[in-house]
């Protein structure tokens, strides 16, 4: 348990907090039988027409999986600094 | 009233379908209920061994479907639990030898004559597993804390779903010790990722390779973690639906109750 506490005060990641984030992936993945790539595409897609209107913090940028008995969701979250007066 | 078909079942092999249905339909008979375990793996039978009914099997479930026998010629009266019955898979068939249609009226007549038929699916989602969730009312998944075992039964519960049943999970061979360390799943964590009902943890257990060894139920054995916790499932499906589930934990230490309280474990 000592060795735990260390561990947590050094900030060592539990291997099951990667094995539940792959396994959320790997499920919407499955759904909707797309890969990583796509994914990327898409985020990369976002952030430049929310660019184009607001100004994002591009690195605080979230990507999240909802997961419902009937449906899953990714949802992006993403602080606006500013909304930006003239389309680029 | 009619009995319930309720489908045990997983996606990915050797992960304890056929000791968790072995174990739950042994406990619903020892709580007075008329029980009929069915081994649907057509070609690779292994619910005749768990149980150690092996020697006495005469017909099995494809004589049944195509008409060769009686349900009662093929079902074998367990001698040490009453009212447990076990109809066994024919070893020389293929899966496709079984109809829709042909296990559709049989199932009908099941019903009739127990009050709980267990189906042990075999692993995978072809043939086998179709068979096996035609005519059930509801289906029991079994999942272990790994990464492929929950992917597996995500997808089971997609095609549960599909056929209007409404799956409950069983998370087996819980390891307390590495779930502590962060190291193992919990069962919150395999909820949150399933978003379906629980109906029992059940511990890693070196008792279930031993029960396997001498072909002796699990739930007789008392000393069996796995086989308490199988019998609380059994309770559970039988209506006790407010008994708690228990979470199996490791020895509690001195340090275990400090770290749990300082959120180390959870």
């Amino acid at each position: 348990m000592l060795k735990e506490l260390i561990k947590k005060l050094i900030g060592h990641k539990s291997s099951k907090n990667t094995a539940k984030k792959r396994l959320q992936f790997t499920l919407v993945y499955d759904k909707l039988e797309m890969n990583d790539n796509i994914l990327n595409e898409l985020q990369s897609d976002i952030i430049n027409v929310i660019s184009r209107y607001f100004k994002i913090d591009k690195k605080s940028l979230g990507l999240k999986v909802k997961h419902d008995k009937n449906m899953s969701a990714l949802v992006f979250n993403t602080p606006i600094l500013c909304v930006k007066r003239e389309k680029a | 009233m009619e009995g319930r078909i309720i489908v045990v079942t997983s996606g990915k092999g050797g992960v304890g379908k056929t000791t968790a249905t072995a174990s739950i339909g042994a406990a619903l008979a020892m709580e007075g209920n008329r029980v009929a375990v069915i081994d649907m793996d057509i070609g690779l039978r292994n619910l005749d061994v768990v149980l150690g009914l092996e020697n006495r099997i005469v017909f099995n479930i494809v004589d049944v479907v195509n008409k060769k026998c009686k349900i009662r010629q093929a079902a074998i009266k367990d001698r040490r639990i009453e009212n447990l019955f076990l109809i066994p898979a024919s070893q020389s068939d293929n899966k496709d030898i079984l109809s829709t249609s042909g296990i559709k009226r049989t199932a009908k007549t099941l019903k009739k004559e127990f009050d709980y038929i267990i189906m042990d699916s075999p692993a995978g989602i072809e043939k086998g597993f179709e068979n096996s969730v035609v005519a059930a009312d509801e289906a029991i998944v079994i999942c272990t804390p790994d990464v492929s075992s929950i992917r597996d039964a995500d997808r089971v519960i997609g095609l549960l779903y599909a056929r209007s049943i409404t799956p409950k999970i069983v998370v087996n061979r819980i390891i307390p010790k590495m779930v502590a360390k962060g190291d193992m799943l919990n069962h919150q964590d395999i909820m949150e990722i399933l978003s379906v009902e629980l109906i029992g943890l059940v511990p890693m257990d070196e008792q279930v390779v031993i029960s396997t060894n001498i072909g002796l139920p699990l739930v007789m054995q008392n000393d069996s973690k796995a086989g308490q916790a199988f019998k609380r499932i059994a309770r559970r499906l039988n209506g006790e639906i407010d008994l708690p589930i228990e979470i199996p934990i490791s020895k509690t230490g001195i340090w275990n109750k400090i770290s749990q309280k300082f959120g180390l474990t959870k």
